[in-house]
């Protein structure tokens, strides 16, 4: 990155600080902050163990430092400046959740980069699904990262102080790790008329948890088998893994005669249909599971970024979705800031291609462009283009 | 001091009781022999049994030998110690109460004062994290996570339990072994205490006969001994390449936080030992290294054997004992063999000794 280039991006981050302002997270003095400075050369110097009373107050902070990145750290500490964890002296920390494009199995390097946003999102609501009905987290910032995905910072009261590998346990379960099937199962005595020993009868929850997801899929699957002509619906039940004429016959006569049995998850009503619910466990799992950054939330001392600052690697606002509008929220209109929309700049582009940004497509070949400064501020800090000469 | 007390010393009423009475704990260790050997019963026997065996007759020696039993513990200061000895604690409790909660009404005595499930949530502080319901208890997730953690068995991983609006179902025997693990927290506070000489004096004997002990149980398993200089080649080159702060592969910080861990490095050693690489963040060297210890997984990982280490390039500077060996522990154990025992000086403690 030229001279030019660093100087311009460093004053126009400064202006956006000089006219915005910051909600700092609630113990900001308790906290540790991180923050990478512009520098020359292709390194970036990280600043880590600052406390506030450092930086002295954040809009100032910000305003004067003009900083590519900003960061506080999810723990809350005695001397959050102290360099070691020991010395710190841990409090609790607020549990983070992070999903990026990278880590998500069904993104390809060929995607746009609205499309890897896209699915960045469907997995946050799933992730969403887990924490709010699973969880009951109450107190929860859903954030937009100013890159690549979303950050969830959770905030509640119960969480606070659990230890790393606490936490390892709830990562693992939104992301299905370690999920067995028959540790799922409920056992239930029926002590039936005329029989001398009772029965075990074993039922699937039918809600909540992992269990309530895989018997949501097997009421929505069988229901739509039971409306089925009986011959495609044989069909259709043969095309799961075990399941032979015999089975699918036993399988579509339980959805046509009992299928309350299904409803109430009732495993040992046929073995056809545990067979089958220890099938859909596994897809349920692959479906539905939140693939966040694992070490992001394990870790009680991350640094994370600060909502309402600016992605030094993309000029765009790190910004707070609140959670009914995160339907609508398009990242790559909505984390645009306003600061940047308001004239356009002359660019050296070095490295072509399109940008899909402020709702607009731009296709820039290699070369002197006069673009939206949101764009050439995007292409600058993705180090695809230079300050040209105004 | 009440006999309840005695049954469960570390309830926080208990230790109030001993305040109370205005105990001098250099005067009993120097004076009651009674309450000085039952401490030591307790020791030994959580290192036997895994718990602290039967109570004394009387229950002012009874509680009493448990802040002792608590200095002995910290006197001998080993990690194994003071975890088998919170572990037994706290199963020697359970047991008690899980008994008492399931005698009939009719068997109960009457004069005795009797634990309730309510007044143990009280005492660690878990009633609000915890709501009884018809025939069971929902437990918040947050207090579950802080004590279910530790169980081994994949019936207490929080993905197999039915967790709704933050909540999860337990039977009353479940919740209890969540008490229990509360109570090894408990007698786990504040270990090692420092104990002051004028105590520590007096119980020389029993260290001493504790140190035997720890030294006699059979830990064939473990090498638990470090001694750099008798390494294998392949993991001194790694070991030497994590101090210089240069970057591992994956399989190599498995090789050789597999080998540390199996002959006897603690986590926080390993963790002390990597800190000075920036390429290991501590969290996730602690969590990595739990995972191989079998803490947070169920399984414990043992070291690639040197077919593996060849085939991932981490085979190097072969010397004679290699072409004997196929595994880089049976390398180490030869040549801790081969040692004398003079010369084998325990790393952990060199390192005590230089900086005392």
């Amino acid at each position: 990155m030229h001279e030019r280039t660093q100087a311009y991006l460093r004053g126009r981050f400064g202006d956006h600080y000089r006219n915005q302002s910051i909600d700092p997270p609630p113990g900001a003095n308790e906290r540790e902050w991180g923050y990478v400075p512009w520098t020359e050369g292709p390194g970036e110097t990280y600043s880590r163990h600052n406390a506030m009373i450092d930086l002295g107050a954040l809009e100032d902070f910000l305003a004067r430092e003009r900083p590519k990145h900003v960061y506080f750290s999810a723990g809350r500490y005695d001397n959050p400046g102290a360099t070691t964890m020991n010395e710190k002296g841990w409090r609790r920390s607020g549990l983070i959740f992070d999903l990026d494009a990278d880590h998500l199995p069904s993104t390809t390097p060929e995607d746009s980069y609205a499309e890897m946003l896209a699915d960045c999102k469907d997995a946050l609501f799933r992730l969403l699904d887990f924490l709010e009905r699973d969880f009951g987290f109450e107190e929860m910032q859903i954030v937009f990262s100013g890159s690549r995905g979303y950050h969830v910072h959770v905030r509640d009261e119960g969480i606070q102080r659990l230890d790393s590998d606490a936490r390892r346990e709830i990562v693992d379960y939104v992301r299905g790790i370690g999920l067995e099937f028959d540790e799922l199962v409920e056992e239930e005595t029926v002590a039936g008329l005329g029989r001398k020993t009772p029965a075990e009868n074993r039922y699937l929850p039918t809600e909540g948890g992992w269990g309530g997801r895989i018997h949501d899929k097997l009421v929505s699957v069988l229901s739509e088998v039971r409306d089925l002509p009986e011959e495609e619906a044989l069909e259709r039940l043969q095309e799961y893994d075990g399941i032979g004429e015999g089975r699918a016959q036993a399988a579509y006569n339980l959805t046509q005669e009992r299928f309350v049995e299904i409803e109430r998850g009732n495993l040992s009503a046929h073995a056809v249909f545990a067979q089958l619910a220890r099938q859909f466990a596994t897809e349920v799992v692959a479906e539905e599971n939140a693939q966040i950054d694992e070490p992001v939330s394990t870790d009680t001392n991350r640094l994370i970024r600060l909502p309402g600052s600016l992605h030094g690697g993309s000029g765009l606002a790190v910004r707070r979705v609140p959670r009914e509008e995160i339907d609508d929220f398009d990242p790559l209109v909505d984390a645009v800031p306003e600061t940047f929309t308001n004239h356009e700049i002359t660019v050296e582009v070095t490295d072509g291609g399109t940008v899909e940004l402020g709702g607009d497509s731009f296709t820039l070949e290699e070369g002197v462009h006069t673009v939206p400064e949101y764009v050439g501020v995007f292409l600058m800090t993705r180090g695809r283009a230079e300050k040209g000469e105004e | 001091m009440k006999p309840l007390h005695a049954r469960y010393p570390f309830l926080q009423s208990a230790r109030e009781a001993v305040e109370a009475a205005d105990v001098d704990l250099v005067t009993v260790v120097r004076e009651e022999e009674a309450v000085r050997t039952r401490a030591l019963d307790r020791v030994e026997t959580a290192l036997d049994s895994g718990r602290v065996g039967a109570p004394h007759r009387r229950d002012r020696v009874e509680l009493l030998s448990y802040p002792v039993a608590r200095v002995l513990v910290s006197l001998i200061d080993e990690h194994v110690l003071t975890r088998k000895y919170a572990r037994a604690e706290a199963a020697t409790a359970h047991e008690r109460f899980e008994a008492e909660f399931t005698e009939t009404t009719e068997l109960k005595s009457r004069d005795r004062e009797q634990l309730s499930i309510r007044t143990l949530l009280a005492e660690f502080g878990m009633t609000e994290g915890v709501r009884e319901t018809d025939d069971a208890y929902s437990v918040a997730v947050g207090t579950y996570l802080a004590y279910a953690t530790e169980e081994r068995g994949d019936e207490w991983r929080l993905v197999n339990r039915t967790l709704r609006d933050g909540e999860i179902e337990l039977s009353e025997s479940e919740l209890l072994v969540l008490i229990r693990q509360a109570i090894r927290d408990r007698v786990d506070e504040g270990l090692p205490l420092s104990v002051p000489d004028a105590i520590a004096s007096h119980l020389d004997a029993e260290c001493e006969q504790i140190r035997e002990r720890l030294a006699d149980l059979d830990l064939t398993r473990d090498i638990d001994t470090v001694v750099p200089d008798l390494f294998p080649p392949c993991m001194t080159a790694l070991l030497d390449q994590v101090q210089k702060g240069e970057h591992l592969e994956h399989h190599s910080r498995f090789a050789i936080a597999t080998f540390l861990t199996t002959i006897g490095m603690t986590t926080d050693e390993i963790v002390e030992l990597f800190q000075v690489n920036p390429g290991f963040g501590e969290e996730a060297t602690r969590y990595q290294v739990d995972h191989i210890r079998g803490k947070t997984s169920p399984t414990e990982y043992s070291p690639p054997a040197c077919s593996t280490m060849q085939s991932y390039g981490d085979c190097v500077n072969k010397d004679d004992l290699c072409e004997q060996i196929s595994h880089p522990l049976a390398y180490y154990e030869a040549k801790l063999d081969d040692a004398d025992e003079e010369e084998i000086i325990d790393w952990r403690e060199r390192d005590e000794t230089a900086q005392s």
